[in-house]
């Protein structure tokens, strides 16, 4: 088994679902995905140790493997719903700025108004 | 008439911004979403530690899961802005994957599974169902924190 391979390949899986390539990841997501890869390393030497000592079947090692293959897509779409939420948040701050912002503007106007009605 | 037009203008502005992003739109923390998951989570790792035994010797309680996490793919399905969520929960059950739903297909398949397999398998699980829940934490800063304070303190 060549763990470069299997690396890689969930690397540009992780990526291709985060839309992003990794140099450009901002520092957190980076540190998210280099966790990540570091804990299917780990485990992709556990499971073949195990192989390799007759604990566990060929059968259940593709398996925990395809299981590392979903993980993948459940990070992704984890990391693209947390981004979801930071810009969600984004935009409710914006959105706050730009009302005060426009009743700061507004409000002198309504003032000198209702002072020339008087 | 300077102020109706500064009236209508902050409005439309108002209203652009709202609509413009409404992709962004994500549901909010939802307690029962996090309790089921919980819930969801304690009992398929009791489970799977089962998996030694023959799965006809557990059928009630595997029904029982499976029961729960179809309602739990159906509550998450329902909620609006909730893509995410219900995606991550249909990949949980979904017994072409390899979840909780997929052991539950192997344990079927083999009738018993080895203590090896369930230890790792296990993990797996559980790895998926924390993301979720961690998740479901975020859409609220203020439960992510009450639940860091938890941990901390015990």
């Amino acid at each position: 088994m060549d763990f470069k391979d299997l690396l890689k390949e969930l690397k540009g899986n992780l990526l291709h679902l985060m839309g992003a390539k990794f140099d450009d990841l901002k520092a957190e997501s980076k540190k998210d995905v280099q966790d990540f890869l570091n804990a299917s390393k780990d485990k992709l030497e556990r499971w073949t140790t195990l192989l390799a000592q007759g604990n566990i079947t060929l059968d259940d090692y593709k398996w925990l493997v395809e299981s590392q293959k979903d993980l993948v897509v459940l990070q992704g779409l984890y990391a693209a719903g947390v981004s979801k939420i930071k810009l969600g948040h984004l935009k409710n701050s914006i959105l706050d700025t730009v009302i005060q912002t426009a009743i700061g503007f507004v409000q002198p106007k309504l003032d000198n108004d209702n002072e020339a009605n008087a | 008439m300077k102020t109706r037009f500064y009236a209508v203008y902050v409005s439309a502005l108002a209203f652009f911004l709202v609509t413009s992003c409404a992709s962004l739109r994500t549901a909010a923390f939802d307690q029962y979403s996090y309790q089921k998951g919980t819930e969801i989570k304690v009992d398929a790792q009791n489970l799977m530690g089962k998996a030694t035994m023959s799965y006809d010797s557990q059928a009630a309680a595997i029904e029982a899961l499976q029961i729960e996490l179809a309602k739990m793919v159906e509550y998450e399905k329902n909620k609006p802005d909730n893509k995410i969520s219900y995606a991550m929960w249909k990949m949980i059950a979904n017994p072409d994957k390899k979840f909780i739903g997929g052991f539950l297909k192997r344990w079927k398949e083999k009738s018993t599974l080895s203590s090896f397999f369930i230890t790792e398998a296990k993990g797996q699980v559980v790895e998926a169902l924390d993301l979720i829940l961690q998740y479901e934490a975020k859409k609220d800063p203020a439960a992510a924190k009450r639940l860091e304070g938890m941990l901390a303190s015990q």
